[in-house]
Order: C-alpha cells, then sequence, then structure tokens
C-alpha cells in the first residue's frame, strides 16, 4: 500500500473505531484462512429506507483493513440502507483491481456492513435473529507466500 | 467501576503516548508514570476477579494530535480529575489509597513539566533523523511501524490478562517478562514513529483477542507470529540496510530478540503440556 497523505491519516487517526454500545445490529466479515475478521456496530434510524445514524468498527487484521474500515464507515455514516447498499457494491465490483491482500481487506469490511444491515432488517421481523457473519472469498495471501502462512 | 478501569486504561495510554512525543527529560518521567497508572489498572483488575466480576479492556478513541505538549498534560491532569471523583466506585479503600497518593502527585508534576512542540510527531513527513530513506524503505517502515506498534500494545494487554487469571507462578513468570518485553517494543516503536511524524492514536483492542479458551493454542498461535515477526524484522533490516546502518542493526537487534519470546512460550508450552 502506497501511503499518501489521505492514507496516512486514515493509518494515523483511524475514523469511527471502536464499539457502539446498544447498537441496533452488528454483522461481521470474517476471512476463514486467517482469523482476521471485522465486526461492525450500527444505530439505525427506523423508516422505509432506514438510514445509518452512527457506525463504528473494530478489527482483528492488518493495517490495511483499519484502513479500509476508517474510509467505508466514513463513507456509510448518514446514509440510507440503499445508498449504502450501492457503497458495498462498488467497493466488492472494484476488488478486481487491487492487490489480493487489500482485496481481502475491503471485502472484509463491506461484507461486515452488508452482515450488519441485514442483521438489522431481519430483526425487523424476528427481534431474536442472530448476528450475521459473511465470509470472504478473496484470498489476501500475496503470491509467493502461501507455502509459508502460518500465522492467525 | 468499570467506568474507573476505563478511566485508568484510558489514562495510561494517553501518559504513554504522550511520552512518545516528548524530545526532553519529560519522556523518562511520562514512562515512569505509565507504568504507574499500568499498576493502577492491574490492582483494579485484581479487584474484579477476586469480586469474581466480569471485564474488558475496551477504551474509547484517546485523542493525541496536539500542537504542544502542554495540551497534552492539561488533557491527563482532566483524566486525573475524573479518576478522583470515581475512587470510591472501588470498594478496596487500600488500594484507592495508594492510586489518590499517586494521582496527588503525579497531577502537582506534570503540571509543572516544560512546553515542547510536539508538531514533528504528525507532519507526516515519514523521514528519519539524519538517515536517507529510498521510498521502498521509508513505505516498509511505515506499516512495520502502524502494524507492531498495535500489536505490542495488544500483547502487553493480552500477556497481562493471562498472568491476571493464572494462579501458576513458573506461568505468571513468563507472562511477566512477555509484558516487560513488549513495553520495550512498544516505546522503540512508538517513538520512531514520532520521530517520522506518523504517530498514531492507540486502539481498542477486541476483547476475544485477550479473552481466549485455550492458552495452548495461543502459545502455539503466538509463536508463529513471532516468527513472522522475525522475518518481517529480517526483511525490514534487509530493505533499510543500504539507507542506515543504525536501522539495519536495529532490526536485526529486535529480530534476535524475537528468538527470546519464542523460547519463553515454548518453555510455558512445555509447562501445560509436557512432551
Amino acid at each position: 500500500m502506497n501511503a499518501d497523505a489521505q492514507l496516512m491519516e486514515h493509518m494515523m487517526n483511524p475514523q469511527n473505531y471502536g464499539e457502539i454500545e446498544n447498537s441496533d445490529a452488528t454483522g461481521i466479515g470474517k476471512n476463514p484462512l486467517n482469523g482476521e475478521k471485522v465486526v461492525i456496530y450500527l444505530k439505525v434510524k427506523e423508516g422505509d429506507d432506514p438510514i445509518i445514524e452512527d457506525i463504528k468498527f473494530q478489527a482483528i487484521g492488518c493495517t490495511t483493513t483499519i484502513v479500509a474500515g476508517s474510509i467505508i464507515t466514513s463513507e456509510a455514516k448518514g446514509v440510507t440502507f440503499s445508498r449504502a447498499e450501492e457503497l458495498i457494491a462498488i467497493t466488492l465490483g472494484m476488488l478486481d483491481n487491487v492487490p489480493p491482500e487489500d482485496a481481502a481487506c475491503s471485502e472484509m469490511v463491506a461484507l461486515a456492513l452488508k452482515a450488519a444491515m441485514d442483521t438489522y432488517l431481519a430483526r425487523q421481523k424476528d427481534s431474536d435473529f442472530p448476528m450475521i457473519s459473511y465470509k470472504i472469498t478473496t484470498d489476501c495471501t500475496p503470491k509467493g507466500e502461501m507455502d509459508n502462512e502460518s500465522t492467525i | 467501576m468499570k467506568v474507573l478501569f476505563k478511566e485508568v486504561h484510558e489514562l495510561f495510554l494517553a501518559t504513554q503516548f504522550t511520552g512518545f512525543m516528548s524530545q526532553t527529560m519529560s519522556r523518562l518521567s511520562l514512562y515512569e508514570y505509565a507504568n504507574i497508572f499500568f499498576k493502577h489498572l492491574t490492582w483494579l483488575e485484581n479487584d474484579f476477579i477476586k469480586r469474581g466480576e466480569d471485564y474488558t479492556y475496551s477504551v474509547e478513541q484517546v485523542p493525541i494530535k496536539v500542537t504542544h505538549i502542554s495540551h497534552m498534560y492539561s488533557d491527563i491532569i482532566k483524566r486525573i480529575d475524573s479518576i478522583e471523583s470515581k475512587l470510591d466506585r472501588c470498594e478496596d479503600r487500600d488500594i484507592t489509597f495508594r492510586m489518590l497518593s499517586d494521582l496527588t502527585y503525579i497531577k502537582s508534576v506534570i503540571a509543572h513539566l516544560p512546553e515542547e512542540s510536539v508538531e514533528y510527531a504528525f507532519n507526516t513527513k515519514r523521514e528519519y533523523p539524519n538517515v536517507e530513506l529510498t521510498d521502498e524503505a521509508r513505505d516498509a517502515l511505515t506499516i512495520f511501524l502502524f502494524e507492531e506498534t498495535y500489536k505490542e500494545y495488544e500483547l502487553i494487554m493480552v500477556y497481562n490478562y493471562s498472568k491476571a487469571h493464572s494462579s501458576n507462578a513458573f506461568l505468571n513468570r513468563i507472562f511477566q517478562v512477555l509484558v516487560d518485553e513488549s513495553f520495550f517494543h512498544l516505546r522503540s516503536f512508538g517513538q520512531m514513529m514520532a520521530d517520522m511524524g506518523i504517530l498514531g492514536v492507540p486502539r481498542s483492542i477486541m476483547e476475544e483477542v485477550y479473552k481466549f479458551d485455550n492458552l495452548e493454542k495461543f502459545l502455539k498461535d503466538g509463536i508463529q507470529e513471532e516468527i513472522g515477526a522475525k522475518e518481517e524484522c529480517k526483511r525490514l533490516a534487509e530493505a533499510v540496510s543500504s539507507s542506515s546502518e543504525y536501522f539495519a542493526s536495529f532490526f536485526t537487534f529486535i529480530n534476535n530478540q524475537e528468538n527470546y519470546h519464542i523460547a519463553l512460550m515454548q518453555e510455558a508450552l512445555e509447562h501445560i503440556s509436557p512432551k
């Protein structure tokens, strides 16, 4: 990842990092290959097209995941679910154009956001609906390290 | 009590990271005070454990980007004031008496520490004093410092939690050494981040990272992570060797220290599951 000024700002001061106590929904994006994960917490304003009033994230992952979480949650804060769905689609659509290790991090954040929104919608019908967790499909192991990969 | 615990944790972080910014002798005082606040945290933690109460290491983001160090000193003093007002939430009067005595003294000293401009720690220049870094070395070092500074803080808290929940003297000795080692690494990397103008805020650690069920698996994974960290140090030493002999030898030194950490974890592993 090349570090320009904007990226540096997200690295030094990640936006929306942490938990929301009494959140309306949470969701997980997970890398099944190495145990990395992103959790997204939402505070939602009810409506036909609900609005993400507040959003926070936590991660077990690398710096790229933190940067992706900071950028995507900043974009998603204050928008409707429809707009957030577009944001997720745009993010997932760009994955082919970035290195696999960066793609996996962005996918994990996008899927965590989707999981949180889907959890929220499912709980409108069934308040006991469990938190949704989606697994990423991108392998973040850089080529050449595949044989040596052993960390969690 | 949980709010008190969280605020003491945040005070520890604010003081520790202010120490990274200082370029004067104040740094040493701040490191000592951070140690004392960390000790307060462990006292309160022990009180939770004695009473069988659950707790977490969750903290709010601690803002540290300031132009002058006096802004952080004011912030630290405000944090201490808030903690003092909540000390009665801990029923163990011996703990709160000791804490109050420390806090009162530290507050009085911090109020008189000299002013320093600390804009350099956040200017994102990514230059290291008296060292010519290639673009490749600069990028590698940047990513390494962000990854490892967080990792060392995480390790301090993980080993501390493990120690707090173990009554096994053999394991506790190992956990304490690993806490101390991680403090040394955190401080080395934190100072480097400040020197390069990229000092970042400390991030909260997810509960499942330190509240693990399986110590054996944790140690095995930890050994693999240390091996990974060794490789990273080796790569970094190679990347920066043409730019700086100092950096190359520093990362070789860190790389070799990882051997000691691995040996300690292997010792712990053999202790809990002898062959």
